[in-house]
């Protein structure tokens, strides 16, 4: 080709078709599929968590996508379109490091026993390659009054101390069980 | 075209630009390789380095980013800047750009590292992590380089536009377009940000990286074989292809999710059609080579764009491969994932980017590279390298069978964990290449001029790129 502008302007015109028919008119359709019905908006709570949540990279192991195949029955009813209408920044994931986590609010609402598992995630699970998220809690003397104490199992317990949750951990938590899948057919769960 | 000082003069201010994106990629790569090499024994060590700073959720963006944009993309630009310049007869135009190009790509991954160390991001979507402030920084740092090669290409002295400016200028619009596209957040709620981000991070690997390391292999197997591209028109196809079948390919990362299922269908469709560019692509380069395998085994460079070039065309049949629905059925969400990224942004953008460095970098200095840290660093990268795919690509599969039987979770951790092993130990040895390539891009341009003459530059005749 002889013309410089001739190759930038029909390639740029090219790809910016495509651009526009591959990304932005799916992402403006795709943009405004209502809610599944029963799906609730988070607490002011349950966001600070999921923006942990993201700081914290927690999707590049967790996904939260369910597929319609028959291994991925473990983690609840094929996702929906709807599912995802309060879903920004998506958290869809591409790893499974771990499990999904999808509607692992359903199958795991423990407090305590998420809390443990953050602390300490090879206190419940052995064999577990999950982080070590120690700097969400503290570690104290004593409890005060108000404190969330975590039973942490004797052995990765600090010796002579308590594990306190910090509001981070609470918060985390909270978005970790706010995962539940709504029943389709409009039901709440 | 005839030496004179002047052009002296303007080629030594190519070169020492040169010099500085090299040294500037090779920093964060040495960064960025090493936070890899610590992520790599967080598998069998999760309770390794349990500080925020150092955890694993926000040191795996440090790396996917630092490598992407702080190491691949300054080492590619500073190469391509250069070869613009000779492939147009003429000085680089437009060399403030260049250098203000080199800032803004340092200062978006300097702000783009510490945020995210910091737990800051944009949402953990693969390859656009950095928040806003940062990437900003990155798309103005393309659009300098891309003014500067136009400019330059624009003042060439041929009437033909060759073969390797074709995918510089296509990259630098394409990647262009593509952060605008990715950045703009008005289409990006839920579902529609998935399809965004499905188009996004394959065109970030196939618009911006392939682009740019195909151009550099137009330039370098000519030059240094000292013989003409095997096929004009090949390259032309391929460049074409590239352009319109790539963009339609991302949605296979989300198959079997909520997004239309057409849609996934035509991503696939349209994977299957990515073997017209690639094998384009990779038979013009080794049929280029063919006859010369002596040129190019005793070249210092040649042995790393042809490796690369062998990834390019493994890496990418593979992911052909990998996009049909009966592989991701089982291969999706596994580790054969990560190993078939370091198939291609490893054994294809990092190997040619090295040998642009090894084939260009003496030529603009005057300065060569040691043989001996040189072969240590091809062997130690390659063998590396294929362990790493190999070992990943295992334990992936047995990931995903574990997954079809049924298997409570921790079965399919245990069963990849003595792979991630030996995952740690190849990464080593890639690590340790890189530490050599960082002594040769020392010896290739801050270091003292040494008189012992340039055998690469001996063996092979300067001759006109076309």
């Amino acid at each position: 080709m002889k013309s410089v502008w001739l190759l930038v302007g029909s390639s740029a015109a090219v790809y910016v078709t495509l651009a526009l028919g591959m990304a932005v008119l799916p992402g403006i359709a795709l943009s405004e599929v209502k809610p599944t019905p029963g799906l609730v908006q988070l607490t002011a709570l349950q966001a600070r968590g999921r923006d942990i949540y993201v700081g914290e990279g927690c999707s590049y192991c967790h996904t939260q996508y369910v597929r319609p195949l028959a291994q991925d029955k473990v983690w609840g009813r094929p996702s929906t379109a709807g599912d995802y209408a309060y879903s920004t920044p998506e958290l869809f994931g591409t790893e499974r490091n771990g499990p999904d986590l999808t509607n692992v609010g359903a199958r795991q609402p423990s407090d305590v026993w998420n809390l443990i598992h953050l602390y300490e995630p090879r206190a419940l699970t052995s064999g577990s390659i999950m982080p070590s998220y120690r700097y969400l809690f503290l570690e104290k003397d004593h409890a005060a009054p108000g404190d969330v104490v975590v039973p942490v199992p004797a052995g990765f317990a600090p010796s002579g101390k308590v594990v306190v949750a910090t509001p981070e951990a609470e918060a985390l938590v909270a978005y970790i069980e706010s995962l539940k899948q709504p029943a389709l057919g409009g039901a709440k769960p | 075209m005839i030496a004179t000082a002047e052009t002296t003069a303007e080629s030594a201010r190519d070169g020492k630009l040169f010099a500085a994106f090299a040294l500037s990629a090779t920093f964060w790569l040495l960064l960025t390789t090493g936070v890899g090499l610590l992520l790599s024994f967080k598998f069998p060590y999760p309770d390794l380095a349990t500080s925020p700073y150092l955890s694993f959720g926000r040191l795996r963006a440090i790396h996917t980013n630092g490598t992407f944009y702080g190491w691949a993309s300054v080492m590619l630009t500073g190469a391509a800047l250069y070869v613009v310049a000779r492939t147009s007869g003429v000085a680089l135009r437009d060399r403030a750009l260049a250098w203000a190009s080199l800032w803004c790509y340092n200062i978006a991954a300097v702000v783009g590292t510490i945020t995210l160390d910091l737990g800051i991001n944009n949402g953990d979507q693969e390859y656009r992590e950095w928040v806003w402030y940062a990437s900003i920084f990155f798309v103005a740092a393309i659009i300098l380089a891309g003014i500067a090669t136009i400019r330059t290409v624009l003042a060439r002295a041929d009437r033909e536009i060759y073969l390797s400016n074709w995918y510089f200028i296509g990259a630098y619009v394409f990647t262009t377009i593509l952060g605008i596209t990715a950045a703009l957040p008005w289409y990006q709620h839920g579902l529609g940000q998935v399809a965004v981000q499905g188009f996004y991070m394959h065109n970030a690997v196939g618009m911006w990286f392939t682009f740019l390391a195909l151009g550099l292999t137009y330039y370098i197997l000519p030059k240094l074989l000292n013989r003409p591209i095997y096929s004009y028109a090949l390259g032309v196809l391929g460049f074409w292809t590239n352009l319109i079948f790539y963009p339609v390919i991302g949605a296979h990362h989300f198959e079997f999710s909520p997004l239309p299922w057409w849609f996934q269908t035509l991503a696939i469709v349209f994977s299957v059609g990515m073997l017209v560019p690639v094998w384009a692509g990779s038979g013009n380069f080794f049929l280029t080579m063919r006859g010369r395998w002596e040129a190019v085994r005793r070249s210092p460079a040649l042995p790393f764009v042809a490796t690369g070039v062998a990834w390019y065309f493994l890496g990418s049949t593979q992911g052909t491969i990998e996009a049909l629905r009966s592989a991701q059925a089982y291969w999706h969400f596994t580790n054969y994932t990560v190993g078939h990224s370091h198939a291609t942004m490893y054994g294809f953008i990092t190997f040619i980017a090295w040998g642009a460095a090894y084939a260009l970098l003496p030529r603009a200095t005057g300065k060569p590279a040691s043989a001996l840290a040189t072969g240590m660093h091809f062997w130690l990268a390659l063998i590396g390298v294929t362990i790493y795919v190999a070992v990943l690509s295992v334990a992936g599969t047995l990931q995903g069978i574990a997954w079809v039987n049924g298997d409570p979770f921790i079965k399919s951790v245990d069963a990849a964990q003595p792979f991630w092993v030996a995952r740690a130990v190849s990464g080593a040895m890639m690590f340790a290449a890189h530490v050599l390539f960082a002594y040769n891009v020392y010896r290739m341009t801050i270091a003292k001029k040494r008189t012992e003459p340039l055998r690469q530059m001996q063996l092979t005749r300067e001759v006109a790129p076309v």
